[in-house]
């Protein structure tokens, strides 16, 4: 494989679903980005060989959304573009195909991210409904319309709630809460541990924008109803939150008994992230300065109702496949899906037993808390589906080049039964 | 059979006449000699007709993107007399009456544009099919230029679409899309451009085209079809006409006249009644001042070897104002998607606030799709640094108007930017030539004089300086134009030439205050004049705050002559500064409409109040920027009248019906005007009103100033 650069990174700040960035169309949340980094580099709009975008709740408006960033961005009619979906790692998944692509001598430059914009996945009718509707547009005469409206029953009118389905694992039937819940019950992870982890990121995330370490990474939105507004900061953190505050809140996926809540886990987003990655001759041709090289990812399965532990099993693989031991690594990024769910990887980890169980038979390593998403994590920041993947490298390698340290790894737990890691290295040490 | 100006063809039973053969124009217009040819293979087509040798008769278009844009301007602006006109007119009705006797079937084939004479004959056939091209177009445009449609379009539109919208069409000029064509009636049918000649015959001999007409549309033509109602449109139509003109024109009273007594008559009287008017227009000296402007606008157009000038692809405004967001608006909405970049997210939200207003009418009146202003409007980037400044093509400065800022953020400017960015300054006064010298490399800078609201004024002044490149000026040039506005080149100097000429205007305004006048005398005396509004709602407009600052640099530049009146000093200083704060000459309320007079104003201005005669106040408001100019050539600001005159229109709405400041002059007589300045030199003020020599000289060479 070729060396394979991540140039740069920039992101849109993260708001709550419903929130500011609700009426942004997902395009809206990458083209710019795109835009921006191509601007910034002088690049010619057709020197960029592919947009590989990472999207989950594809908007009917917009199958192909990788396509339509390509062109909304100003690239040249002839850069392809394509869409990937690999659930909350989708983003992940455009990095690593453009890394395959170029580290093969395939590609030079291309444009690889995720965007979601949660607030506008759809209701959708339900079958019953649909079905009213094909009958109807059948019908012919008059008489046959009104036999049809004569079926209709208010229980069609039931929506799906497409955000809701896709949170639900299709194979073992449990929702991710429920997925958290059980990892929270079989490693022994307490509520308190919980809140304490939650309320730690909120303070991290909070420190971090007031004190303008997003600033770099962040490129300010155009939003409000007349898009005559700028958003810059992330807005989906709370300053003020206590880990008392947070025990207050009530289970949320199994309400008697349950330790998950609403507020240590992460609160669906809106967002968008964007990396351009080049090889080494893109890089002299176009006199580029890369912030960081891609080191090589992995991707893992695991069993779909302890999703959560995705990054244990990704974790290792990425670090077999780069020859590396974890405690080389300088900085961790790694998704807060929910803090059962991190506090129990971190437990697996460090522990030669547990890891056992997923095939590992050596102890991966113990990731020092100081270290780990020093900048809050998705439980403040949340969780854009599709562009999280790609998120968590951006922000690690801001943060790696703030601290002129060296290797950092991004990894998160991918709904459906599986893990995601990339290790990159900083070059501007 | 063959002639020179169009072609003639008859196959499967079907004449074919085709204009624009040969044509180079842009557009393909009615000459003299293409009506000749057209009258000679029409007296072929009508004895066809009459043997029932042909079964229809097709009229196309050779060149892409035009049928016919109208008579061409030259061929009206040649009629010296109303009998002249009332000649050529008789010619065009026998053949275009020709075409709609025939008995075979008739169409237009409409792909593109087809104005004035182009739809007139279109109307004269039975059938108008339009293609689907975004240029088709189709318009009565006359109105125009100060008259109107010669060749029956009054008597022919009406009777097609109805009377209300054939007196929308004709009174406003306005030109109407294909799918508009086809919901009004106009045309019968919409074809693919490509494909339209072969589908042409089938469409015209055995298909049924046209639109039914629906209840509601039956129900409305009987209602106007009446007497009673036909006054009310037309009594309707001439208040809403007077509201817009104010009298000023003459033809879209005429219109009115015509359309009115013609709808009882015969086609022969209806036409004889429309080409008295014509013939009578064309001779007005509105509607000659019309057509003098119509040439301008056409010369300004025009720019040699256009396609070997770079075109601009990108552009960058520095700093997000009322003027900053304007221009990021003016990018966006030409596609050359924009930087912005201000020093504070605050002010970067006043500039895409003022973007947005701009696309709001747009999107308000559906011109514009909510997918198109998201679009556009997140064309605009937002930026607090240089970062994508890399690679952009133009950068407007509209940071605030102070030279050591201006000189400061150029220079830093020069440093974030690929070699061959052109960098301008929008400024209103401040000196080109001193701010050129901030760069490293001046050629390739420039000014860039924007006029305020951005999106409504036309007007773009290019100002030079000794060091900028002949490049640099051809490529603003073109850019100019490719973002539809109107652009003058001008030498730097104080208020370079529009705000210089429009200083003693203003500073005459003030004195004349001073000496008792009030301000709605003297408004309404501009009013008259034809000005679209009075120098003191215009100082209240521009902010009193601007007007002090650039009374000072006018006098500093320009000497005694521009000695600058103490009234707007005043103003400022018992903080009246116009729209901007809401009251100045004026009450403003939040949007900016007036409310009424400033009752404040009058602690301001002598109690004693006297009255001038209206010609008098006009006199000394308009004679010293006459005066001005001939200093302007003096100086060799610009060097042509016509420069002025496009300046003084588009830059400050100088009436149009006079054809401009200069033109007016001539016509006044320039020994007349010498003569005035100088009782007043006498009379009121020795500095002011002082005959600039320039124009003592033009005068002793009996020299006009279109003469030079």
């Amino acid at each position: 494989m070729k060396p394979v650069y991540l140039v740069d990174g920039k992101r849109t700040p993260q708001a709550k679903a419903g929130g500011e960035l609700k009426e942004i169309a997902a395009p809206y949340l990458g083209h710019y980005l795109i835009r921006h980094i191509v601007d910034k580099y002088a690049l010619p709009s057709d020197a960029i060989d592919e947009v590989i975008v990472g999207n989950t709740g594809t908007p009917a408006k917009y199958p192909n959304i990788g396509r339509v960033i390509a062109l909304e961005a100003g690239l040249h009619k002839k850069t392809s573009g394509y869409s990937v979906h690999r659930n909350c790692a989708s983003g992940m998944e455009a990095l690593s195909q453009a890394f395959v692509k170029i580290g093969s001598g395939r590609s030079d430059l291309i444009f690889a991210g995720g965007v979601e914009n949660m607030t506008q996945m759809p209701l959708m009718f339900n079958k019953q409904m649909t079905e009213f509707f094909m009958e109807l547009m059948k019908a012919k005469s008059p008489v046959q319309k009104l036999k049809i409206f004569a079926t209709f029953r208010p229980h069609f009118m039931a929506p799906i709630i497409a955000v809701e389905q896709g949170l639900t694992d299709p194979f073992c039937g449990k929702n991710m809460g429920q997925t958290a819940e059980t990892l929270a019950r079989e490693l022994g992870i307490s509520r308190r541990e919980q809140d304490e982890f939650a309320n730690l990121s909120h303070h991290k995330a909070a420190n971090a924008t007031k004190d303008g370490k997003f600033r770099d990474e962040i490129l300010p939105i155009t939003a409000g109803d007349k898009l005559d507004k700028m958003i810059a900061d992330d807005l989906g953190f709370r300053a003020n939150s206590t880990a008392e505050g947070l025990g207050k809140l009530k289970p949320y996926f199994e309400r008697e008994t349950g330790t998950v809540t609403v507020g240590n886990a992460c609160p669906l987003t809106d967002g968008g992230s964007m990396w351009l990655l080049a090889s080494e001759e893109a890089v002299k041709k176009y006199n580029l300065d890369p912030m960081a090289r891609m080191v090589d990812y992995h991707f893992h399965g695991l069993e779909p109702e302890r999703m959560g532990l995705g990054p244990v099993v990704a974790t290792h693989g990425v670090l077999k496949r780069a020859g590396m031991k974890l405690d080389q690594m300088d900085l961790f990024e790694y998704n807060e899906a929910f803090a059962a769910q991190i506090i129990g990887c971190m437990k697996v980890m460090k522990d030669k037993n547990l890891s056992s169980k997923w095939g590992i038979d050596e102890v991966i390593g113990e990731i020092p808390l100081e270290r780990l998403n020093v900048n809050g994590g998705g439980i403040a920041l949340g969780h854009p589906v599709g562009s999280t993947g790609s998120r968590l490298v951006v922000t690690l390698a801001h943060e790696l080049k703030r601290r002129r340290q060296k290797y950092g790894i991004a990894s998160l737990c991918i709904g459906g039964g599986q893990g995601g890691a990339v290790i990159i290295e900083n070059l501007k040490v | 059979m063959s002639y020179q100006n169009i072609s003639f063809e008859i196959r499967d039973d079907l004449v074919w006449i085709g204009f624009g053969l040969n044509e180079k124009k842009s557009m393909t217009t009615f000459t003299r000699e293409t009506l000749l040819d057209l009258k000679d293979a029409i007296l072929k087509v009508v004895d066809l007709d009459k043997k029932k040798g042909a079964k229809g008769l097709i009229f196309f278009s050779h060149k892409p993107g035009v049928f016919l844009a109208g008579v061409d301007v030259t061929v009206i602006n040649g009629l010296k007399t109303e009998a002249e006109a009332l000649r050529a007119l008789d010619e065009s009705h026998l053949i275009f009456n020709a075409v709609e006797d025939l008995k075979m079937s008739t169409v237009a084939l409409v792909d593109g544009v087809c104005l004035g004479g182009g739809l007139e004959l279109a109307l004269a056939c039975k059938k108008i099919f339009v293609s689907d091209s975004p240029k088709t177009m189709l318009g009565l445009p006359e109105v125009k230029l100060g008259v109107l449609p010669g060749f029956g379009g009054t008597y022919r539109l009406p009777r097609k679409v109805g009377l209300p919208p054939a007196l929308d069409m004709i009174l406003t000029g306005k030109q109407v899309r294909n799918k508009a064509a086809l919901k009004m009636g106009l045309a019968e049918v919409m074809l693919p451009s490509e494909r339209m000649k072969e589908l042409a015959p089938e469409y015209l001999l055995n298909r049924k085209t046209g639109k039914k007409k629906t209840l509601k549309e039956e129900l409305q033509n009987a209602a106007i079809e009446n007497f009673l109602t036909r006054r009310i449109i037309f009594q309707k139509a001439r208040e809403k006409v007077m509201e817009t003109t104010k009298g000023f024109y003459p033809s879209p009273l005429k219109i009115l006249e015509v359309l009115e007594r013609a709808a009882s008559k015969n086609r022969t009287d209806a036409l004889a009644l429309e080409a008295e008017a014509f013939a009578e227009l064309s001779q007005s000296v509105q509607s000659k001042n019309l057509q003098h402007l119509f040439f301008l606008d056409d010369q300004t157009k025009k720019l040699p070897n256009k396609d070997q000038i770079p075109s601009v692809r990108r552009g960058a405004v520095l700093g997000a104002g009322v003027m900053g967001g304007g221009i990021a608006w003016l990018f966006a909405q030409n596609n050359q998607a924009p930087v912005m970049k201000d020093l504070t997210a605050a002010a970067l939200e006043l500039g895409l606030k003022q973007a947005s207003q701009n696309f709001s009418s747009a999107l308000r009146k559906r011109r514009m799709s909510e997918d198109e202003f998201n679009r556009k409007m997140r064309s605009i980037e937002p930026t607090l640094n240089f970062d994508p400044f890399k690679s952009v093509d133009l950068v407007v400065e509209a940071v605030v108007e102070n030279m050591e800022v201006k000189k400061k953020v150029l220079s830093e400017l020069e440093g974030h930017v690929k070699k061959d960015c052109i960098l301008t300054s929008n400024t209103s006064s401040l000196s080109v030539q001193e701010m050129s010298k901030s760069l490293a490399d001046s050629s390739r800078f420039a000014g860039l004089h924007f006029f305020n609201p951005v999106n409504k004024m036309p007007l773009v002044e290019i100002i030079t300086h000794e060091n900028v490149s002949q490049d640099v000026i051809n490529t603003l040039y073109k850019w100019v134009l490719d973002v539809k506005k109107t652009p003058i080149v001008v030498k730097d100097g104080p208020g370079f030439l529009v705000n210089r000429i429009l200083a003693p205007y203003l500073n005459e305004a003030g004195y004349l205050l001073e000496e008792g006048v009030t301000p709605e005398a003297l408004d309404n005396a501009a009013l008259n004049f034809g000005m679209p509004m009075g120098p003191c709602r215009l100082m209240d407009e521009i902010g009193i705050d601007v007007c002090v600052k650039v009374g000072k640099i006018m006098e500093e530049g320009l000497g005694e002559r521009a000695h600058a009146s103490s009234l707007a000093l005043k103003l400022y200083d018992a903080k009246l500064l116009g729209k901007k704060n809401g009251k100045g000459f004026y009450l403003y309320d939040e949007k900016g409409k007036v409310t009424g007079k400033n009752p404040e104003i009058s602690k301001l201005l002598p109690s004693k109040k006297v009255h001038k005669d209206e010609m008098m106040l006009q006199m000394r408001l308009f004679l010293p920027m006459v005066n001005e100019a001939a200093y302007i050539f003096a100086d060799k600001i610009v060097d042509k009248a016509s420069t002025v005159d496009v300046g003084m229109i588009f830059g400050t709405g100088f009436p149009p019906f006079r054809g401009g400041l200069l033109r007016w002059a001539d016509q006044e007589g320039l020994d007349q005007i010498a003569e005035r300045l100088n009782n007043f030199a006498r009379d009121v003020n020795k500095d002011r009103y002082h005959i600039a020599p320039f124009l003592t000289m033009m005068i002793h060479d009996k020299k006009k100033f279109y003469d030079l």
